[in-house]
């Protein structure tokens, strides 16, 4: 129970001193002369009277029942929750200062503004100010941005006692580009402000007088100051580390000179020529012999240089490499190992790429997938995008090119007269992309030699596919202009019988070899485009050439698609545009797609030619009805390329049964055609023979067979779908580890405060927040706005009494003037009445 | 002649002021073309006529004169025109005027000058409907439509008309009946789609002149003509401020009095032209367009429920197209339709996947399937038969069937066992290790809760893991990885095709060097004595060249 008010007050009255026990009259003058004390007494006195306002703190509004343990440190009586006199004399003096000077300016025009610069802006110091207008002052003078690198004059000119500071142009590299200047100049390491200084003392004497300026202290610098300092510095330190590995590498170049000495020296055996140039070395080849120290004490050298000397030979030993055992020949078999290991390094490269999973060398060239990103990103917009569905998202799955020519194996007897084959299967330099480096010199004899009749004779009997007379081979040109389109092709070889066309490219190969000239690699680029429009030329015409030809030219393209991976392709999917335009494969489109499925390795998950080659062969498989005979042979050859593109993958093209099965009945058919079309479902039977659903696949295509009297197949279609149906087994696909199941446990949280809220619903707890916080705002705006309204009240009341006081006491001291006035005038009037009385 | 036309038309619709120098144009035209005197004369005879008409009732005689000149077959399109739209004008006058009404203070010779003038002008009707609008002549025909409707919107400015008098009727009734279509379209879609009024007693007229007795082949023909102007209507009125286009100026209320009316009048004329026999292309492109623009003009949808049901009983397409119709009408209008999963399971079939309606089929699909308190046989059925038909199906296909698949398993997990089913019985598993098994589902049972696919497995969405097409192997990887997403967006795999993948594909550049294969191969077409299968196959190509 807290004591009575009245008992309050006493005791602190009794605390202060202010009360107590009677003093006697002594005492009490002696302390009424202290007028401190007095003073004291009234602070005293006001310091009480505040703390028994009950309206000065603001408190509980009642006091707690019962103490209770809390880990809030809890004092129940002196703890204040607020001062409201204090806060309200706050608001009222900013509004004061604020709204006040506002109101008053209410309604007026004109005035005076103050526009200098961080005058009203209270976070600027002094200083700061000062600094400001300076800046602008000077901005005025120069008229124009500071920043204007047209304009060179520089913008402040350094003052010094009145004068202009200068530096020379050395003085100033030299300031500058201290470290970079010396250049071992070691006596010149004196500091350029000191340099400075001493030229200024020599210059003349009455400058000294100025000097004493310079102890004042230093004024702070400025913002662009500061950063020029920063930059410089930052600079000299650039060029410090520049002069320190400048420094290393003379140092090694010094070192790498001496190399063969050494080398010799450790070896025992001194260059003759080298002792003659250096005498001194004598010694240093004793030090091998003999203890150091004791050869400086038989030579009498002094111990530093000795010391020296050994630092240097040890420092260059360091440098020095160990030499290697050079590479030994390799046997027979190891050739054909390491031959069989890159055969299966490829083979294993193309059982990635057909999973579709990155090739390890692109793996540290590409950190991420596409995709991955993508997905990192979260901002997938489109769920079929993901699969390379959408309109523009990268294709996520393509396998990248291993573009070493280490890759390709070619086979010699194909183009054994091509210097580059044999560049290639042979001993290829490190780096193998550069078709320039792989030309070697003592090789192009050979190659060019291949060209000259005998041996081109030769190169024929080891290139079996070309099975052209040794005779009219003799009878072409062997230069020919490098035709770089397909007109120019035509024209080039417009005299070439198309038997002779293998050879004739041969020639073109061999002469403009990609080593011979650096133009050649365009040419041969532009050459190899014009090929593969004319294979698509080729056969295209009537009679066709004859396919042995077509076979040689696309040997030929596949061997420059080494070298010109990117060209040829481009030509490729431009066939396959124009193919996807017409949708109506002519035997050129047809060969095109041949060639296509011979160059490029089909069992690629993703390939930029051989997707889309496949794509439109089953387009044209779904989408069409075959109602002629070319209809069924087309479909008969492209149905066998389908397969033989996915000879290794085993792919699966729905559209290929459908297309057979339309075929098989179709009316247009013969015998040969149906033969063709029952191969090619044998032959895929054969491939998916793995796929879980054969049966499904392969059951409707039986009546058609039966109907077109296959026996045989139907028979062994039948073996198949029996072995199928053994081996079916229902279905398991997940056999990861489960899904947990969801729980529904309600989530218990630790240590758990009523006054937080748990929302797991994040956007609407965050949308709570952002209630809480604008009707805080709302609350605390309008309490702030009444305020002003208070304020403005009051301060309007104010005024008007003010006027209307004013307005009184003037009122009164007219009044009391006429009153005087008219007192007088009675008394005039008075005094002149008595006048004449008197006067009557 | 169009430029004839087009002057003429254009002179009719010109105020007065323009109109001298628009005279003298057409004049001059004809003359530079047609150096003929007499084609001249005629046209300045007609320009006479017409003058004198307007200049006093004197020459009322001229206007016999000039229907003559119109009626005359012998004579040049142009004259006929020129004398019909002159003759329009003075009618218009005479209308305008109040010259051809009887009133009671007339005398006599009054009363037989208005007579006659209304027997003239419905001389001049029958002019303009029997011999322009039906004659071969397309400028004619413009024309004729053209004055038709200029006095449509005269006469509708007098006092006491009705719309019943006026020559809309006929001249809708004629228009329907016409062999070509190029002035129905005209009419269509300079009066019929643009204003309110012209619309609602076109419907009117439309539904009386079909409910009248036609013989079969003219009914087909106005039921048809009926049908293509009433799909040519794009936007449907909802609320009474949407009707504010009208042609003639109302004096008193408005021509369409309120919404529900205006309605009620085109479902009304809908259901007539429904009536009449529309033959199978027709109900398609009408169950194409159904709830967007069929639907909202009907007060009670529910009258169509008998066509769509009808129409999706037919089987095929229409099936397909009348699906979102009924829909519309289950969803809104509470409609019953017993088995409709069963008749939407029989929709499925090998032509699925290949139709040009699969996009709008699987939207309406996924919609129908959405609901969580589907029998699991059921669904699985669905999932099964997709899948089977997905195996022959073009990519575009595929892509659509495995997200949905997906989103069905993620759906009723009971189905995932057509995934993953282990088995745990001995006996049976020893049984499948020595028999192997065939697929329980059966394919030809009508009846989505009777498959047993849900005993089965989706083999075939595992074969189509390896699709030729790396992009779909890839979707169809989904079915054998964690089922961690939520659902996918079917509407993103809904609309591609070959040509998208193409283009998809071709459209863009070289970004890093193709592969090569590494081994080049000794033979491709060619065997070591003559040709290999491939290159036997080819010559087989270029020999039937």
């Amino acid at each position: 129970m807290p004591p009575s008010q009245l008992k309050r007050l006493k005791a602190s009255l009794r605390d202060q001193g202010i009360t107590g026990p009677q003093k006697s009259k002594k005492q009490k003058n002696s302390q009424s002369k202290n007028a401190d004390q007095h003073a004291k007494k009234a602070a005293a006195l006001a310091s009480i009277r505040e703390s028994f306002n009950p309206f000065e703190f603001k408190h509980l509004a009642r006091p707690k029942k019962h103490d209770y343990v809390s880990n809030k440190p809890q004092d129940a009586k002196s703890r204040i929750l607020g001062r409201p006199g204090v806060t309200k004399s706050q608001g009222e003096e900013t509004r004061r200062k604020t709204l006040l000077p506002e109101l008053s300016k209410k309604n007026k025009v004109g005035g005076i503004m103050d526009r200098r610069i961080g005058e009203d802006d209270p976070t600027m110091s002094l200083e700061d100010r000062m600094m400001a207008r300076f800046e602008r002052e000077q901005q005025h003078k120069r008229g124009g941005n500071m920043f204007d690198l047209e304009d060179d004059v520089d913008q402040f000119d350094l003052t010094h006692g009145g004068q202009a500071l200068q530096f020379d142009e050395d003085d100033l590299g030299e300031e500058d580009y201290d470290a970079a200047s010396v250049s071992g100049s070691d006596e010149d390491g004196e500091d350029g402000f000191l340099k400075q200084k001493k030229r200024r003392r020599e210059s003349g004497g009455e400058e000294d007088d100025d000097g004493d300026a310079e102890e004042q202290p230093e004024r702070k610098k400025s913002k662009a100051e500061v950063m020029k300092e920063v930059i410089a510095k930052s600079k000299l330190h650039k060029y410090e580390r520049q002069q320190l590995k400048e420094d290393d590498d003379d140092l090694r170049e010094e070192l790498d000179k001496d190399l063969n000495d050494v080398l010799a020296a450790l070896r025992g055996h001194m260059n003759k020529q080298t002792a003659a140039v250096e005498p001194p070395k004598e010694a240093v080849k004793s030090d091998f012999g003999i203890n150091p120290d004791r050869a400086l004490l038989l030579e009498g050298r002094a111990r530093e240089d000795a010391d020296k000397e050994y630092d240097a030979r040890v420092r260059k030993m360091l440098y020095d490499q160990r030499s290697k055992p050079t590479e030994r020949t390799k046997t027979e078999e190891e050739k054909a190992k390491e031959e069989v290991e890159k055969l299966r390094s490829l083979e294993e490269k193309r059982m990635r790429r057909m999973k579709g999973e990155p090739t390890s060398d692109d793996e540290d060239s590409e950190p991420k997938n596409p995709q991955d990103e993508v997905e990192d990103m979260d901002i997938i917009p489109d769920d079929a995008a993901e699969f390379g569905l959408g309109a523009s998202i990268e294709q996520y799955s393509r396998p990248d090119g291993v573009d070493d020519e280490d890759d390709f194996l070619l086979d010699d007897d194909l183009i054994a007269s091509d210097s580059e084959a044999d560049l290639a299967s042979g001993d290829d330099s490190e780096d193998g992309s550069e078709v320039d480096d792989t030309m070697a010199v003592d090789e192009e004899d050979d190659f060019l030699e291949s060209v000259r009749p005998e041996t081109t004779k030769q190169s024929k009997a080891v290139n079996g596919v070309l099975t052209v007379g040794p005779d009219t081979s003799s009878k072409l040109a062997y230069t020919y202009a490098c035709p770089r389109s397909h007109e120019e092709l035509l024209k080039v070889f417009k005299s070439v019988s198309i038997t002779d066309l293998p050879t004739a490219v041969q020639r073109v190969r061999a002469l403009y070899h990609a080593g011979l000239h650096a133009e050649n690699k365009d040419k041969l680029a532009d050459f190899a485009c014009a090929l593969v429009d004319h294979i698509s030329y080729l056969s295209n015409q009537t009679p066709a050439a004859p396919l042995v030809v077509v076979d040689s030219v696309i040997r030929h393209i596949h061997s420059l698609s080494r070298s010109y991976p990117v060209a040829i392709a481009t030509r490729f999917r431009e066939h396959l545009k124009q193919l996807h335009a017409s949708n109506d494969p002519t035997p050129g489109d047809l060969t095109i797609l041949t060639a296509i499925g011979s160059i490029y390795p089909t069992s690629d998950h993703f390939h930029q030619v051989v997707t889309p080659a496949i794509t439109l062969m089953a387009r044209w498989l779904g989408l069409t009805s075959p109602a002629s005979t070319k209809d069924l042979a087309t479909g008969a050859f492209i149905g066998a390329l389908c397969l033989q593109y996915q000879r290794l993958s085993k792919r699966y093209i729905p559209e290929l049964i459908r297309y057979t099965t339309l075929c098989l009945k179709s009316p247009h058919t013969n015998s040969t055609l149906v033969k063709s079309h029952t191969q090619n479902i044998l032959t895929a039977a054969t491939l998916w023979s793995n796929t879980p659903s054969f049966i499904e696949i392969f059951t409707p295509v039986l009546t058609p067979l039966l109907a077109a009297s296959q026996k045989a197949t139907h028979h062994r279609l039948t073996i198949l779908l029996q072995a199928s149906r053994q081996a079916r087994r229902p279905q398991i696909l997940h056999n990861h580890r489960a899904l947990p199941i969801k729980s529904n446990i309600p989530k218990f949280e630790e240590s758990f405060d009523p006054t937080k809220h748990y929302d797991p619903d994040k956007d609407r707890a965050e949308a709570a927040k952002l209630r809480k916080e604008y009707k805080r705002e709302k609350k605390g705006a309008m309490r702030e706005l009444r305020k002003d309204a208070n304020f403005i009240a009051r301060e309007k009341l104010r005024e008007k009494k003010e006027k209307d006081r004013k307005y009184e006491a003037k009122e009164r001291r007219i009044i009391a003037e006429i009153q005087g006035e008219g007192a007088r005038d009675r008394n005039d009037y008075e005094r002149e009445k008595k006048k004449r009385k008197s006067s009557k | 002649m169009p430029g004839a036309k087009a002057t003429a038309v254009a002179g009719v619709k010109r105020k007065r002021e323009a109109r001298k120098p628009e005279r003298r144009g057409s004049k001059a035209k004809p003359r530079r073309q047609e150096p003929s005197e007499e084609g001249d004369d005629a046209q300045a005879d007609i320009l006479r006529l017409e003058a004198e008409v307007l200049e006093s009732r004197k020459h009322y005689n001229n206007i016999a004169t000039l229907l003559q000149l119109a009626k005359d077959e012998s004579l040049a399109s142009e004259i006929t025109i020129l004398a019909a739209v002159a003759t329009c004008r003075i009618f218009t006058r005479l209308l305008a005027s109040g010259d051809m009404i009887k009133s009671k203070g007339m005398d006599q010779s009054e009363v037989l000058i208005v007579s006659w003038l209304k027997e003239r002008y419905r001389e001049y009707m029958d002019v303009l409907l029997r011999h322009f609008l039906r004659s071969e002549h397309a400028s004619k025909q413009s024309t004729a439509l053209t004055l038709l409707m200029r006095i449509v919107k005269e006469e509708s400015k007098q006092k006491d008309y009705s719309w019943k008098k006026t020559p809309l009727t006929q001249t809708v009734e004629t228009l329907i009946l016409l062999e070509d279509d190029a002035t129905r379209e005209e009419f269509a879609e300079k009066f019929f789609g643009q204003f309110d009024d012209i619309r609602f007693h076109t419907f009117k007229i439309i539904k009386n002149f079909l409910a009248s007795d036609l013989e079969i082949s003219q009914k087909q023909r106005a039921a048809s003509a009926s049908l293509t102007m009433l799909l040519s209507l794009q936007t449907v009125p909802t609320s009474k401020g949407d009707i504010k286009n009208f042609y003639t100026e109302p004096q008193g209320k408005s021509p369409v009095s309120s919404l529900s009316v205006y309605k009620e009048q085109a479902q009304e004329c809908w259901l007539a032209t429904l009536r009449s026999g529309i033959d199978k292309n027709q109900r398609k492109s009408v169950l194409s367009v159904f709830s967007h623009q069929i639907a909202p003009w009907f007060p009670q949808p529910e009258m169509l429920m008998d066509f769509l049901t009808d129409s999706y009983n037919v089987g095929g397409a229409t099936s397909l197209l009348a699906l979102s119709g009924l829909y519309y009408l289950i969803s809104e209008k509470n409609l019953d339709y017993p088995s409709f999963y069963q008749k939407l399971y029989s929709l499925l079939d090998e032509s699925l996947l290949y139709s040009k309606h699969r996009s709008r089929f699987f939207r309406l699909l996924d919609t129908f399937m959405s609901s969580t308190h589907l029998p699991a046989t059921l669904v699985a059925s669905f999932i099964k038969r997709l899948s089977r038909l997905a195996l022959h199906a073009p990519p575009a296909g595929v892509v659509v069937v495995m997200p949905w698949a997906y989103n069905m398993f993620k759906r009723h997990p009971a189905c995932t066992f057509m995934m993953h089913r282990e088995i745990q019985d001995p006996e049976w598993k020893e049984q499948i290790e020595e028999e192997g098994m065939d697929d329980p589902f059966n394919m030809e049972e009508k009846d989505p809760l009777l498959t047993n696919a849900i005993e089965s497995s989706v083999w075939e969405l595992e074969s189509l893991q390896s699709h030729y097409h790396p992009n779909v192997a890839t979707l169809a990887k989904i079915i054998s990885e964690q089922f961690t997403k939520r659902s996918y967006n079917l509407e993103d795999f809904l609309d591609h095709s070959y040509t998208a993948l193409l283009d998809n594909e071709l459209a863009r550049d070289l970004k890093k060097d193709p592969e090569v294969d590494f081994e080049i191969p000794k033979r491709i077409l060619t065997a070591d004595e003559g040709l290999n299968p491939l290159g036997l196959l080819l010559t087989q190509v270029i020999e039937t060249r």
